[in-house]
């Protein structure tokens, strides 16, 4: 029985993995607490398979949208999978007016997260590499004294895991975490790219209200970021507000004169404004900047249609600026 | 009397959606979208924004072969960006899909399981 129990014990060890992590004393950044739980945090319990919805309603409620597990259910679950993708998670975001920030893969940034008062969704994989278990849920908070990580997860409305147990299946996870952040809202401890990428998520899913509000606010945060400017121009020029655009897209270009993009939607702008010998100065420079870039057709395309357009006589309607050679 | 009536509710309605048409035109033309010029600028080649314009597609056609509705399929594919929807046509089939801590239950179970019967291990006593 000994002897025959030894390779079971042996196999399920195996499963369950066994990197090695520090407990959370030792990896607290200095500055936060000992131990922190947002016992607000409201709590859905899962039904099968639907961890997915769950903890994304835990964390749109905690920042102010009031979606249940079953609003988002149909937004996010994939039958053939039994579960939810992590693209969808975003997504479903974005259509309820939240910025998904995916965090970057360090603890540090998750405690820091709950630190500001907001409850981070994590991927974990309960199983192993080879035979994953993936599963969603919302760490509330920690104690590093107690070295526990606090969870809202599946049924159960607070979990109480070793912190190096969390730690491992976050890690076997992926290390992929996000918080839904109110657009304007920028984490203490944000990423300029990261956080620019994520409104620009928002934008590509047609919310450009609060992707305009994610750029004003990225902008506020870090003035001589390029892409925050540019997309304040898209913003705005979705708004067909065209001096704000082009004084956007000025700015990105001046941060990055080799940007074709920003060069062809000025183009864009100054073509609107019937401004076109300007429009089409911009385009042979972003034609020359997109040569062999996945840009090359959309410039190409754009100075087809500018092409075509004829001057109407009352002239530029933009204020003099001096364009960018 | 009626039929004015009628005629002038076709009129609003008309000149509503004319303008709504309008007010969306700016972002329908051709101005590169700030995810488009991200994806581009980590990109080196024009391959992947070709990928991107099939991957909608192709995503949309697999994810109706796992069961997903296909009338909430619309909203679902206009929520994400051209280049996730290239990474996840790449790679739906081994992306995780977080479902629940159930199937741990279930996994140790059958290992148990598999160990009693080619007798491994003799837990499950048996009478």
């Amino acid at each position: 029985m000994i002897r025959a129990a030894l390779p079971a014990a042996a196999l399920l060890w195996g499963l369950a993995g066994c990197a090695a992590s520090p407990p959370l004393a030792e990896g607290l950044p200095t500055g936060l607490p000992r131990s922190i739980e947002l016992a607000g945090t409201p709590f859905f319990p899962q039904d099968a398979y639907q961890c997915g919805p769950a903890a994304l309603a835990t964390l749109l409620h905690a920042s102010g949208v009031t979606a249940t597990p079953d609003d988002l259910k149909p937004q996010v679950y994939v039958p053939g999978r039994r579960g939810s993708l992590q693209a969808e998670l975003i997504g479903a975001t974005r259509r309820h007016g939240r910025l998904p920030y995916v965090m970057p893969p360090q603890a540090q940034e998750l405690v820091a997260e709950l630190n500001e008062g907001r409850p981070v969704l994590v991927l974990q994989n309960l199983g192993a590499t080879r035979l994953p278990v993936w599963h969603y849920a919302v760490l509330i908070g920690y104690d590093a004294d107690r070295n526990v990580a606090l969870l809202r997860s599946d049924t159960r409305e607070r979990v109480e895991m070793r912190w190096q147990k969390f730690a491992r299946t976050w890690h076997l996870g992926g290390r992929w975490a996000i918080t839904t952040l109110k657009p304007g809202v920028v984490p203490e401890h944000a990423d300029a790219a990261q956080y620019v990428e994520a409104a620009a998520g928002l934008e590509a899913a047609g919310r450009h209200e609060e992707a305009s509000l994610a750029y004003d606010a990225a902008i506020a945060r870090w003035p001589d970021a390029p892409l925050a400017w540019f997309g304040r121009g898209n913003a705005a020029y979705g708004k067909g507000n065209l001096v704000v655009a082009a004084d956007a897209y000025l700015r990105a270009i001046e941060l990055s004169p080799r940007d074709p993009a920003a060069r062809n939607n000025l183009a864009q702008v100054l073509a609107d404004a019937n401004c076109l010998p300007e429009a089409r100065s911009q385009l042979a420079r972003a034609m020359a900047l997109a040569d062999g870039t996945a840009l090359a057709a959309a410039v190409a395309e754009s100075r087809a249609k500018i092409e075509t357009r004829s001057p109407v006589a009352a002239g530029c309607g933009l204020p003099n600026r001096a364009w960018p050679d | 009397m009626r039929f004015e009536k009628l005629q002038r509710a076709c009129v609003a309605l008309v000149s509503v959606s004319f303008l709504t048409l309008g007010m969306q035109m700016p972002a329908a033309a051709s101005v590169i979208g700030t995810a488009e010029a991200i994806a581009a600028s980590s990109q080196t080649d024009s391959l992947a924004a070709v990928r991107a314009a099939v991957s909608r597609d192709d995503v949309r056609a697999r994810l109706t072969g796992l069961g997903v509705d296909a009338v909430q399929l619309d909203g679902r594919l206009a929520a994400l960006s051209e280049a996730e929807l290239a990474v996840l046509a790449d790679r739906l089939d081994e992306a995780p899909a977080g479902g629940g801590a159930l199937e741990v239950i279930g996994i140790v179970f059958l290992v148990l399981m598999i160990l009693e019967l080619t007798g491994v291990i003799d837990i499950f006593k048996k009478t």
